[in-house]
């Protein structure tokens, strides 16, 4: 409704497709830096001041960084919590609450040195104590935690060397622990408010984060405060001192149409998860700004069920990963917005395998010639039969539709009665039982915002037979022991090898079908200036300040 | 009369003793678990699981379950969301004002449009003016909120800038989800009123007036429009859970804070104890509400107090 | 809930035997609303009956050239995300739709009818428990109730048309009580039990047929409100994915589009306020038919 093709108009709009380009050059494949938005949308001087309206797209479950697993949790979470180590879009690790550190040669023991000048909101002086707490804390099923204990292990316990010494014991050696350690689900809290609200810490959450938290209105806002005594910003942002910002004001606001029309009302200064359609739009228009980030980890990946008869065998895999057009779903779905994925890994990822881009051709004969070596024929419905049994997929997916990705499955469903193949679509709300438990797919979507490859073990290797199955159900030897390695490999060069051989592996042979990278996207008005984002693709506010 | 009284009283106390049995049921045989949307599916084994349940106390069967929730609520308990550990009555209490507002709002919406055109339906019935009039009503009736909520959100925050598309802070936030609830009953009244309005002009004081030399427009507004008001007013107490029902889209069309909100979200993550909390409350309410107007209806209507 | 207020609310009255003399009378423009309400359901019907013959496009069919595209004179309402006509869709998916109108009225009245006639046909404790639990169910509201039963059930257009139904039964049950009740004390039923009509027949041949007429015209309505209630649950997250979509199911996905692709959301929610209006107009005529007052002939 508010695209502005006016003349006068032309020469903004040059301008901020300009400043857009240099901000998102991090959105590009194999990109380094999404934080380069940082530098590129900070041009103009820090005001110091203001309060940031940001508009989320769905409630956080809980401010409590050991006990939250969802995304939109974790942007509010960044806000208030700290980390041990940050990680840089070139997947090194950089110091932030903790200054240095020492692996020993086993790689069992991690010895962490701490700021000394840190405290928390509360008022509780940051020690080695206080990071043991932490992830004695997280340990404890008592907490719940439920992603942060994935992403602590293999942690084993903490040693306090001094009060300012602490030291990790793993039971196995990890090259992702310090990459999972930057993370803001392992972010550190107050061992004091940990404490006295015990359960309820999520609504009343304490860390040493740039901006305290004020509070939680249920369903419409969380509302956030600078810090004045900040002054241990990560190397990720320019500003290392307390935030220009005299607070955020995070509204919740699932409705799309509400949320993104909050935006172009000037309702709030900025919203989050901008769906494609209206990327477009706001691009072109001289009012507001778009800014993205890639995330990082898995893509949205479709993974074949190997449990299941006749994808088990691999030319009926090729002849699906030969008859899904992924470029016509990403360019009709995101109108080009989303980049297509190509790997079982993202390319912001480490060990990211480029070679494989353009590798995969939709080519229906040969797909269709795949099938018919295998002895499906063609029926009058037009769907292949073989011994009296239909050729179907049963291709499951969860509601609501997250990123269009039910769109996906009509359009896969389609593209697939070309080949003969009948696509049963099954939209659940109770993924895990039809999914996880029952094991009742043949196809089934999924992503992970992850900060290493290592992100590939359980979803690849063989899985424990005592323990729940993987997605693709895959069992094969050389890449349970590529992936076995990888973990420890000290040497990074080599380690990127092995992850190049897993994903070369698992494209070949057409275990999965990679869809595209989600792109972490805000639109916000012009006089919002300095917001960056995290290797991960959360949102950073340490750098945002409001012009007038 | 405080026989009547105290008679519905008891029946009412039993209804809502009957919706905690029922709503307890339905959630109890609903298949799923509370414990999906608690932990990641990529970190649940089977042992975490199984201790979650016996932590929650969802491994006991139906009765102990359902007597525990009932000693607990007697004393003014509700349990915790399963989500954020949040106690569930102090949560509903918290939201409710903002629901509270909107309904009224709502209904002083449906009222003032539903009676104006019921009004000039009435009185020029038959010609242009009914016909737009009774139109606009159907229209209201028959619009799925949701469409009508966004379209208002697109000509009046987006285009023209006048109301806040969203929120539940101030006078401003209210028009907008007003409007959209509001014209859902305004159909109903504006049908309402324009029928028993025709049936009191045609009854015998009034075609006395008439005789008598009254002016038609002085009929219709002193006399016609009064008598035709009771049942409209009784409506608009039916009308009440009708809204409350409708808060549920509203709610979230207008990212608006309220126990709408709250029970889609907890049908949506099983959350148990809150929906639970959330539907009781609603039943609460609704009870109570025509409770009022049962009452209501033997103190203005003899014939009512004499057949109760 | 809705359409036992409405419906309750002018039946105080029971029909009359006695019809009054009809009046040659002038085309009004209640006829004026019935002929539209008539020519707009009759063409959704046909729609449903025989798409095929009315829709230009197959609806599954994907033009990935033309996503997004205007309404113009080769796609009459434009074309939606997917590149499908979106006319071609909507005459395909006016089958699905219907059905949920229809058939949640049809089950939810048949339930609620039975009920209520039982109930206030048999009177005494009968009568006291089953309207103690009417009352009960009537105090969750309809669509709190339909968004479990889609919740729990998962999103099927069986489960779609079972919780709407559901949530109207008390609705119909409550009707259907208060007209039994009511034509049970006239005079003729009073006769013919007394000269010794067993009470089963009696029901069958005098309080049924003069008791259907109030649950008919809150069926007529019903069906456009649960037209409506299914396509809230499909705002919701709580509607069926079907190959072909239902007009809620379109108006839901096409809602995100609205400042970009009005046309999405715009023809779909027309159509649904056509039909559910048009059901509507039918059902206000049929109400005045069978009042005996006669309104809108004066």
């Amino acid at each position: 409704m508010k695209v502005r093709k006016r003349k006068e108009t032309m020469l903004a709009v040059a301008l901020v497709m300009t400043l857009l380009l240099t901000a998102c050059a991090g959105g590009k494949p194999a990109a380094e830096g999404q934080n380069a938005a940082a530098q590129g949308s900070g041009e103009q001087a820090a005001v110091q001041g203001g309060e940031l309206t940001f508009a989320l797209a769905t409630s956080p479950d809980t401010l409590d960084p050991h006990r939250s697993g969802l995304a939109v949790a974790v942007r509010v979470i960044r806000t208030i919590h700290d980390s041990l180590v940050v990680q840089l879009p070139d997947h090194s690790i950089k110091p932030w609450l903790a200054t240095e550190w020492s692996v020993s040669d086993d790689g069992l023991s991690y010895t962490f040195k701490l700021r000394k000048d840190v405290t928390f909101h509360d008022g509780t002086p940051f020690n080695a104590e206080a990071v043991k707490f932490n992830f004695d804390r997280i340990l404890d099923p008592a907490t719940k935690a439920a992603n942060a204990a994935a992403l602590l292990q293999p942690y084993k316990s903490s040693e306090v060397i001094d009060e300012y010494t602490v030291k990790l014991n793993l039971s196995t050696p990890s090259r992702a622990f310090l990459g999972n350690l930057s993370q803001a689900l392992l972010g550190i809290v107050s061992p004091t408010a940990a404490k006295k609200y015990g359960d309820q810490l999520g609504q009343h959450p304490v860390g040493t984060g740039p901006f305290k938290f004020v509070k939680w209105d249920e369903n419409a806002e969380i509302k956030v405060e600078r810090n004045p005594d900040y002054h241990w910003a990560p190397e990720l942002v320019t500003n290392q001192g307390a935030p220009h910002l005299n607070g955020i004001d995070f509204k919740i606001v699932p409705e799309e149409a509400t949320r993104i029309g909050s935006v172009q009302s000037k309702q709030v200064l900025a919203a989050e998860t901008v769906p494609p359609q209206h990327i477009l739009t706001l691009k072109n228009d001289a009012h507001f700004q778009l800014l993205e980030a890639n995330t990082v980890g898995l893509p949205y990946t479709l993974f074949f069920n190997q449990d299941r008869e006749p994808w088990n065998d691999v030319k009926a895999r090729q002849a699906v990963q030969l008859a899904v057009d992924v470029d016509s779903i990403v360019k009709t779905l995101y109108l080009g917005t989303y980049q297509r994925a190509w790997s079982p890994l993202t390319p912001g990822t480490f060990g990211y395998d480029p070679s494989l881009e353009n590798a995969v051709k939709p080519d229906i004969a040969k797909a269709n010639q795949l099938l018919d070596e295998l002895g499906w024929v063609k029926g009058a419905d037009g769907v292949r039969v073989k011994e009296g049994k239909k050729l179907t997929l049963h291709y499951v997916d969860g509601t609501p539709n997250r990123e269009k990705r039910n769109d996906i499955a009509v359009i896969v469903q389609q593209q697939l009665k070309q080949i003969g193949v009948a696509v049963e679509i099954e939209i659940t709300k109770d993924v895990r039982t039809v999914v996880y438990t029952n094991g009742s797919y043949d196809l089934y979507g999924n992503s992970q915002v992850n900060s290493d490859p290592n992100a590939l073990y359980s979803f690849y290797h063989t899985s424990d037979p005592n323990g729940r199955p993987s997605l693709p159900r895959l069992s094969n030897k050389d890449v349970d022991e590529w992936l076995e390695q990888a973990l420890v490999e000290k040497d990074d060069a080599k380690r990127e090898e092995l992850y190049k051989k897993v994903q070369h592996y698992i494209i070949d042979n057409a275990v999965i079908i990679p869809v595209y990278v989600f792109p972490y996207t805000v639109a916000a008005v012009k006089s919002v200036t300095g917001l960056s984002f995290d290797t991960l693709g959360y949102p950073l506010f340490n750098d945002v300040s409001i012009q007038p | 009369m405080a026989w009547i009284v105290a008679k519905r009283l008891g029946s009412s106390l039993l209804v809502i003793f009957g919706s905690l049995v029922l709503v307890f049921t339905i959630l109890y045989v609903l298949p799923g678990d509370p414990t999906d949307t608690m932990i990641d599916p990529s970190v649940a084994t089977p042992e975490v699981i199984a201790n979650l349940r016996q932590q929650l106390g969802i491994d006991q069967p139906f009765h102990i379950q359902f007597l525990r929730y009932l000693m607990n609520m007697i004393q003014g308990d509700f349990g915790k969301s399963l989500i954020n550990s949040d106690p569930v009555l102090p949560k509903i209490l918290e939201h409710f004002p903002a629901t509270l507002a909107l309904t009224a709002a709502s209904s002083f919406v449906s009222v003032v449009v539903g009676v104006v055109l019921g009004v000039l339906s009435a009185v020029h019935r038959n010609r242009a003016i009914d016909l737009i009039a009774r139109l606009i009503g159907l229209f209201g009736i028959s619009m799925p909120t949701f469409w009508s909520g966004i379209l208002l959100i697109l000509i009046f925050s987006i285009t023209l800038g006048w109301f806040p598309a969203m929120g539940s802070d101030g006078w401003n936030t209210l028009v907008l989800p007003a409007l959209a609830l509001g014209t859902v009953g305004a159909g109903f009244i504006v049908r309402m009123v324009r029928n028993s309005m025709l049936e009191v002009i045609s009854e015998q004081f009034i075609v006395t007036l008439r005789s008598k030399g009254l002016g038609e427009k002085a009929i219709m507004y002193r006399h016609a429009l009064r008598n035709a008001m009771i049942p409209a007013v009784t409506m608009i107490g039916m009308l009440i859970g009708e809204m409350l029902a409708g808060t549920v889209v509203i709610e979230t069309v207008f990212s608006r804070q309220g126990i709408g909100r709250i029970i889609a979200d907890g049908i949506m993550a099983k959350d148990l104890p809150v929906v639970q909390g959330v539907i009781l409350f609603s039943a609460v309410i609704y009870v109570v509400v025509n409770l009022l107007v049962d009452l209501s209806y033997s103190f203005i209507d003899p014939r009512v107090r004499r057949s109760a | 809930m809705r359409e036992a207020v409405s419906a309750e609310a002018v039946w105080v009255e029971p029909r009359q035997e006695v019809q009054p003399v009809r009046k040659a009378r002038r085309f009004t423009a209640n006829d004026l609303f019935l002929c539209g309400a008539g020519i707009i359901i009759f063409f959704i019907v046909a729609c449903a009956a025989v798409p095929s013959w009315i829709a230009p496009y197959a609806p599954t069919e994907m033009l990935p050239g033309s996503i997004l595209l205007k309404p113009s004179m080769e796609h009459l309402f434009g074309t939606d995300y997917f590149g499908r006509d979106i006319f071609s869709v909507m005459v395909h998916g006016s089958r699905d739709s219907l059905l949920i109108g229809f058939a949640s009225v049809l089950v939810g009245g048949l339930l609620g009818g039975t009920i209520g006639a039982v109930s206030g046909y048999a009177g005494g404790w009968v009568d006291t428990v089953i309207m103690r639990l009417n009352d009960i169910w009537m105090t969750i509201p309809g669509i709190l109730l339909a968004l479990a039963i889609a919740g729990a059930l998962g999103p099927s257009l069986f489960n779609i048309v079972l919780a709407v139904a559901v949530s109207a039964v008390p609705g119909y049950a409550r009707v259907m009580r208060a007209q039994v009740m009511s034509i049970k004390n006239r005079t003729f039923v009073r006769a013919s039990m007394s000269i010794g009509a067993s009470p089963l027949r009696v029901f069958w041949r005098h309080v049924l047929p003069n008791s259907l007429s109030p649950l008919l015209v809150m069926a007529t309505i019903g069906i456009g409100t649960s037209i409506l209630t299914g396509s809230g649950l499909s705002f919701l997250g709580l509607g069926v994915l079907r190959e072909i979509p239902d007009w809620g199911t379109l108006l839901s996905q096409g809602r995100g589009y609205l400042t970009v692709a009005w046309w999405i959301c715009t023809f779909p929610g027309l159509a649904i306020t056509a039909f559910v209006l048009s059901v509507n107009i039918i059902g206000d005529r049929l109400r005045d038919h069978f009042d005996p007052k006669k309104l809108t002939q004066r």
